[in-house]
């Protein structure tokens, strides 16, 4: 954690989407500044239309600004190649889903272990990594379902396991909560907001002012602009000594905190 | 690169067997396309084997001189036997003797071809060859006998050996030996049956079951005493010498013909060439229309693939957004579509050569097996798989992402 703040993960320079022409034309996106330092939890708000779904395409990769530049991880990478985006997308990138997209053919951890395809790796090793993040959601005895035979909280968690499996540097996360029920909802939350005291740099759009609670940091947009950025202090808790989720490949003693989560989940059950 | 290939494989595998009907359907559309094209290129290439085989387990020192000379026109191809069937031949009984007087030369046989009916007591047959040859052509061309002798130096004028065939029609029986037939008001007393053949294919042209064997004397005699040759056969006494053999062959009757090179001398392959090029050809038009059954196969792919794009939408938009380049988006529908159509070559090539054998129950020769029609149907079906889907590929590969994501089942 040493490294933090030298460059900040995301950097965005006057960012500008439009859509339509002519008359039509309007700025999904007008002129966005934002800086997003490595291991903040963001929550972007704001009424539909407003813009924070492309402002998170955009983040993730999947659209392209018409203005602007766009750093991440200190590299510019408005003018790559499509093919350059998605070996970026594959490496630094996670994406949690409202709609989980899981894929129903491929049971659980194949599905977690996806992105590691295009990473190039064996599958051997594929479903190795994959397993050993399932352990530290809870899905260790799942692997082996299929999609549709759980439930929805546990569908978004394999989704989050999926998006952390390839270490990324940022997860971007779509109303994860959208399709949840509120007891779900609150767990999905607690998991996100556990990657998040691990290190982790999460993203989130959503609807439900509730959530902004688990944040360090509320953006509102209106209109393609930010309107308010908020950051809320975060209490200096132990997470010193926790690891990043999804570094656990690399540094194999990180066993301990995945325990520590299981008694402290099971209380809460 | 591997990993990739190895990967969608896998890949395919589970999201063809998650669809199973339905790659079935799609696997026996081009497996009936391959099926008819191995059908027949092996019985084709069966049919044009033949002649070169028979003339291989003659011993390999057989040698055709045929009057004429080959053309590439395309007259040739439709009738093969142009320049034995309406042009006097410009072989003679005196190239006959001069090739028998050859040193490497073991033994020549003229074939001389006329037409006529057959009339013994009992019947009239009027479909049948009549042949006017020497003794020799038993040992060349391998005749079995079957009851009696072949003709030979002292046997009278005119007397006749008959195909197994021909014997039954005219007498009624196989065992005809002594009996008499009558061939332009002459009389012939049958003194030799052959063996039942089966083989109308042959490098003599002839189908020795329904033929009968008469002297060359007997032969002439119909003609004015000019013997009309349309074949002379030669069999080396070596199989080395007879490169060597031809040539003196050929210089003896280019200086009997009088500087005119009108007569041709094949040896091996050459043998059957009119008679492959003739089914060359036609099995090529056959195969070509062969191949409209593998573009119905194809179009099917191309059906159920863009059907597949259709159905994954999602799917593909999620492998997009967790990493999936394009060119691995078109990788994974094309191995799908490769691996239908590839699935498809093999039962077809199978299927293909189980319908050949049923049908070569009913002919008298048996399919072939060569690498070319096992690298035809893999070749086509792996060009079907390419040609029918790089498009739903193609498609799936250019969808965006973010719409992909929006759509719902």
């Amino acid at each position: 954690m040493s490294k933090k703040k030298l460059t900040p993960v995301i950097e965005l320079r006057g960012l500008t989407k439009r859509y339509g022409v002519g008359d039509a034309q309007h700025n999904a996106l007008d002129n966005i500044d934002l800086t997003i330092e490595k291991g903040e939890f963001i929550t972007i708000m704001g009424p539909s239309g407003c813009g924070k779904t492309t402002l998170l395409n955009i983040l993730g990769l999947l659209d392209r600004s018409n203005e602007g530049e766009y750093f991440l991880d200190g590299t510019s990478i408005e003018r790559f190649s499509g093919a350059r985006h998605a070996r970026i997308r594959s490496r630094q990138i996670g994406i949690v889903f409202q709609h989980f997209n899981l894929i129903n053919r491929l049971n659980v951890i194949e599905n977690v272990a996806l992105p590691l395809t295009y990473n190039g790796m064996f599958r051997t090793k594929r479903l190795k990594q994959a397993s050993s993040v399932l352990k530290n959601f809870h899905l260790s005895e799942r692997e082996y379902y299929m999609p549709w035979q759980l439930s929805g909280g546990q569908m978004q968690r394999v989704a989050i396991a999926r998006a952390l499996v390839n270490n990324p540097s940022i997860i971007l996360a779509d109303e994860p909560t959208g399709n949840l029920d509120s007891k779900a909802s609150h767990v999905i939350m607690e998991e996100l907001s556990d990657i998040h005291k691990r290190g982790n740099t999460i993203i989130m759009v959503t609807h439900n002012p509730d959530l902004t609670t688990y944040a360090s940091r509320v953006i509102h947009m209106l209109d393609g602009r930010v309107a308010s950025d908020t950051k809320i202090p975060v209490e200096p808790k132990k997470s010193a000594e926790k690891i990043p989720l999804g570094m656990h490949h690399k540094e194999e003693k990180n066993k301990k905190p995945a325990k520590k989560r299981k008694t402290t989940k099971a209380k809460k059950k | 690169m591997r990993l990739f290939i190895i990967e969608h494989a896998q890949n395919a595998y589970y999201s063809l067997k998650s669809t199973k009907m339905r790659t079935i359907l799609t696997t026996l559309g081009v497996a009936i396309g391959v099926a008819s094209i191995t059908a027949i290129l092996s019985l084709g290439s069966g049919i044009t084997q033949i002649v070169s085989r028979q003339v291989e387990a003659l011993g390999g020192n057989i040698a055709v001189v045929r009057p004429g000379v080959p053309s590439d026109d395309k007259q040739s191809l439709v009738n093969p036997t142009l320049e034995q069937g309406y042009t006097l031949s410009t072989l003679t009984e005196k190239d006959l003797s001069d090739i028998e007087d050859i040193k490497g030369v073991d033994a020549a046989a003229p074939i001389m071809l006329t037409a006529g009916s057959i009339k013994s007591s009992s019947a009239t047959v009027q479909k049948n060859t009549i042949l006017a040859t020497t003794p020799a052509l038993m040992d060349i061309a391998n005749l079995p006998i079957r009851d009696g002798q072949f003709i030979d130096s002292v046997t009278n004028k005119d007397t006749a050996v008959i195909g197994n065939q021909l014997s039954v029609d005219l007498f009624g029986t196989d065992q005809s030996i002594g009996q008499t037939f009558k061939l332009r008001g002459q009389t012939f007393t049958v003194i030799g049956v052959l063996k039942s053949i089966h083989d109308p294919i042959n490098f003599n042209n002839i189908d020795f079951d329904t033929t009968a064997i008469i002297s060359l004397e007997s032969g002439k005699s119909f003609h004015q005493g000019i013997a009309q040759i349309q074949q002379i056969d030669i069999r080396a006494k070596n199989a080395s010498d007879l490169a060597k053999v031809m040539q003196e062959v050929d210089a003896r009757l280019t200086k009997n013909h009088l500087g005119e090179k009108d007569f041709s001398t094949l040896t091996g392959e050459e043998i059957s060439r009119p008679t492959s090029r003739f089914f060359s050809s036609l099995i090529s038009i056959m195969t070509i229309i062969a191949s409209i059954s593998l573009i119905v196969g194809g179009v099917g792919i191309m059906n159920i693939m863009l059907v597949g794009v259709a159905e994954r939408t999602r799917e593909i938009g999620l492998r997009k957004s967790v990493g999936a380049s394009n060119s691995n988006i078109v990788w994974q529908f094309l191995v799908e579509s490769l691996i239908i159509s590839l699935l498809g070559g093999v039962f077809g090539y199978i299927g293909g050569y189980i319908l050949a054998f049923i049908i070569s129950t009913f002919l008298t020769f048996i399919p072939a097996f060569t690498w070319e029609i096992a690298a035809a149907a893999f070749g086509t079906s792996l060009g079907v798989g390419i040609l029918f889907g790089i498009y739903p590929a193609l498609r799936a590969a250019r969808k965006d992402p973010i719409e992909s994501l929006r759509h719902y089942h």
